[in-house]
């Protein structure tokens, strides 16, 4: 797992502590997933393809106008539709290090 | 013993299953980078140390869990069918994801060998695997392998047939999950094996035991057959509520979690982190291309480059071996005459000789350059990428971007790219792509489109059809969304990394392309030409001419001669235009006779072969449904589009 981007983690830790939506990180942001919304089956196939809870994901890119993101988890790069990105929560990555 | 052995290929999507399952039979099954290729298992034969060998390639999966298609396939392949020896392909670049798949084929105690694959990708991102030490820990053989390049192949078939020879092979390899999980599994274990032995004989019990845990659809369904079924099922559901309780989690997605954080310690134990990954080519290419405002012109770009230079590379050619055959018919007139009557010199003339000619020059021309730039586009990776950009507007009518795949296979042929739609998840979204991917001009319209309207209209006129293509694609694709009932699924795929395509594998698929199409398209062109001829000659074809003339000239504008084309164009798009040049000079047909005509043909009915590929996939229904929609399309938006040509000519 990388830890590049720890400085802008640091800067936003003041912000909401609450979890926020995989679709709400910004390009280059990491986070944290604590847990995915929605039916069970896509619950499921997140969690197979790697996005179970307490995984670090890193957002790397996102298309304008509500498009998917891609995002890179347990080494490999995933398209989300924004729907289904919506719907997985993350808190900022920093708590492991501070907390 | 034995000598005949069963070997099946499982792993992940996009691993390069295929492409061993080409090393190791010879055969040319379908490769590219892209996840979904395989929808069905392939089988070859192979010959190694005296003994047979069947292979059997299994669609990809990230998990055995009952939920695609493709994971049904594999997992009743591997359970039920129990070959002798499964070669569980993993891609060293993505470790950890790739043992998850792992530990659940050693729940299912497969006999199994590691292919630690794309040893030279995982060397790229700076990573070292220690095959020998992964090996320990999965307690089976660990073989790395470079299939593309072919290096480790024939040690991984030397284990694989060790493996299956192995006598100690029932040994219990079932991974140990974390203590309370592990506690769980064993007392259901222990239930199952008392209470249904019958089931415990078919399947490994700790296999139905965990599956009962994580509520598994398929086996639920399939205990309700036993006598204890119910009991046993009760049993293992309370268990699970107690697992959910504790990690406020469904319990499927706990014992995910469990798999994972196996998978995630093995990998850490067994990796080494060499050099930091720089930016490549790749990461930049893969920055520009994806990149939220440049991949949308580069993607249209490329669209429209592609088109063109297959028109310019097309239309060279075309004329080049219209030059070279230029003078056969009179050769072979002058050759035979004195030996034959002269009505069978002008059936095999007009018939054979001509068809082939026809075949050759207007066909080859533009279909071979496709297949080679298509094999490109597969080979290097940008086609999930597309797929990225194209999700929102796959949206607008119901899909998501994975769609976008199976549209532009649709542009080689629509047969692999109905087939294709299997990539999507669900039954609607299936059935919506195949009806839009029908609607996409295969590289059999493009003939009539670049080959007639291109060629003597002009390259804009063609264009424009195709841009009117994809415009009533979105427009037919959204009716047919708001009409289907059922909620749209998103986007969920992985996006695997550029590879530089290899020259070798790109004409190896285009000439095994070609050769299908030559196999298959030249006999049907034939055959049609002769028939075309011999109802010229007999007679028969003023009467279907008059027949038509209504339609075809009353409302289409048409020459009453395009209608027999139109009629055998059914069994191959092409022949159309074929069978038109037979009948009529082409360069006699006026402009707006040449844009209908190619608009007709590219929208209405899809091929015979495609109709029985969309009868297979959706049943007769939804397939006679596609194709009557697409005739009654054709032949309305014909008629408006010859109206409306008119006014603007006048």
């Amino acid at each position: 797992m990388e830890f590049r981007h720890r400085r802008r983690r640091k800067q936003r830790s003041f912000c909401a502590e609450r979890p926020s939506s995989l679709a709400e990180l910004q390009e280059g942001e990491t986070g944290v997933v604590v847990s995915a919304s929605g039916g069970l089956g896509l619950v499921r196939r997140l969690a197979e393809m790697g996005l179970t809870p307490g995984v670090e994901v890193k957002l790397l890119r996102k298309c304008p106008l509500r498009g998917p993101v891609e995002i890179e988890v347990r080494g490999v790069c995933l398209a989300l539709g924004c729907g289904v990105a919506s719907k997985v929560l993350v808190k900022p990555a920093k708590e492991e290090q501070d907390g | 013993m034995v000598s005949q052995l069963r070997i099946a290929l499982a792993g992940n999507a996009n691993v390069g299953k295929s492409v061993i399952f080409n090393q190791l039979t010879g055969l040319n099954q379908t490769t590219g980078n892209w996840p979904g290729k395989t929808v069905e298992k392939a089988e070859g034969t192979l010959y190694f140390k005296g003994y047979t060998i069947r292979v059997v390639d299994l669609p990809g999966t990230y998990s055995l869990s009952a939920f695609s298609i493709e994971e049904i396939v594999a997992r009743d392949y591997i359970a039920i069918e129990k070959p002798d020896v499964v070669i569980n392909v993993i891609d060293a670049s993505a470790l950890e994801r790739n043992l998850y798949l792992t530990q659940q084929l050693l729940e299912l105690e497969a006999p199994l060998v590691v292919s630690l694959n794309q040893v030279d990708l995982a060397a790229k991102k700076g990573l070292k695997i220690d095959a020998e030490k992964l090996s320990a820990l999965l307690s089976v053989p660990v073989v790395p392998t470079v299939a593309v390049a072919g290096s480790g192949i024939s040690e991984l078939l030397s284990a694989a047939v060790s493996v299956a020879f192995d006598e100690k092979k029932v040994q219990v390899r079932g991974v140990k999950f974390g203590e309370e999980i592990e506690r769980k599994v064993e007392l259901v274990e222990k239930f199952v094996a008392a209470e249904i032995p019958d089931l415990a004989a078919v399947y490994p019990v700790r296999w139905v035991a965990i599956k009962l845990l994580e509520k598994d659809q398929d086996l639920t369904s399939k205990l309700s057959s036993y006598k204890h079924g119910k009991k046993v099922l009760d049993f293992a559901y309370d268990l699970a509520a107690d697992l959910e309780k504790l990690h406020g989690e469904p319990s499927p997605i706990v014992i995910a979690s469990e798999r994972y954080s196996i998978a995630s310690k093995w990998a850490k134990e067994t990796t080494t982190v060499e050099t930091p990954p720089k930016a490549s080519l790749e990461h930049r290419l893969d920055a520009v291309t994806t990149h939220k405002v440049l991949g949308y012109p580069i993607l249209a770009g490329m669209v429209i480059s592609i088109f063109a230079l297959i028109f310019i590379g097309g239309n060279y050619l075309s004329d080049a071996l219209n030059y070279l055959f230029a003078n056969l018919a009179a050769y072979v007139d002058v050759a035979l005459s004195p030996f034959l009557p002269s009505f069978a010199v002008d059936l095999l003339n007009k018939g054979i000789v001509s068809g082939v000619v026809a075949g050759v020059t207007i066909v080859l021309p533009y279909i071979v350059p496709f297949y080679l730039i298509l094999a490109m586009l597969e080979d290097s990776g940008y086609l999930p990428r597309a797929a990225f950009l194209m999700d929102n507007l796959m949206h607008k009518i119901g899909l998501h971007g994975k769609a976008f795949i199976p549209l532009i296979l649709g542009y080689g042929c629509s047969v692999p790219a109905c087939i294709g739609c299997r990539i999507m998840e669900t039954e609607r979204e299936r059935f919506l792509a195949a009806f839009v991917v029908v609607l996409i001009p295969c590289a059999a319209r493009t003939v009539v489109i670049l080959g007639l309207v291109g060629k003597y209209v002009g390259l804009h006129a063609a264009l424009a059809l195709y841009a009117f293509d994809l415009i009533l694609v979105f427009v037919l694709g959204r009716i047919a969304f708001k009409v289907l009932p059922g909620e749209p699924v998103g986007l969920i795929m992985e996006i695997p990394p550029y590879r530089k395509p290899s020259l070798k594998s790109m004409f190896v698929k285009t000439w095994a392309r070609t050769k299908e199409f030559v196999y298959s398209a030249f006999p049907i062109i034939v055959v049609g030409s002769v028939a075309i001829e011999t109802l010229a000659l007999s007679g028969v074809l003023q009467h279907v001419v008059y027949a038509g003339s209504p339609l075809l000239e009353g409302w289409l504008g048409l020459r009453a001669e395009a209608g027999a084309p139109l009629i055998f164009g059914i069994l191959r798009k092409e022949l159309t235009l074929v069978l038109l040049s037979e009948t009529v000079a082409l360069d006699s047909l006026t402009a707006v006779q040449m844009i209908v005509f190619a608009l007709v043909v590219m929208i209405y009915i899809p091929c015979l072969a495609t109709i029985a590929a969309c009868k297979r996939e959706f049943g007769w229904r939804k397939a006679l449904a596609i194709t009557f929609i697409d005739i009654a399309l054709a032949f309305l938006l014909g008629g408006i589009a010859f109206r409306l040509l008119q006014m603007v000519r006048l």
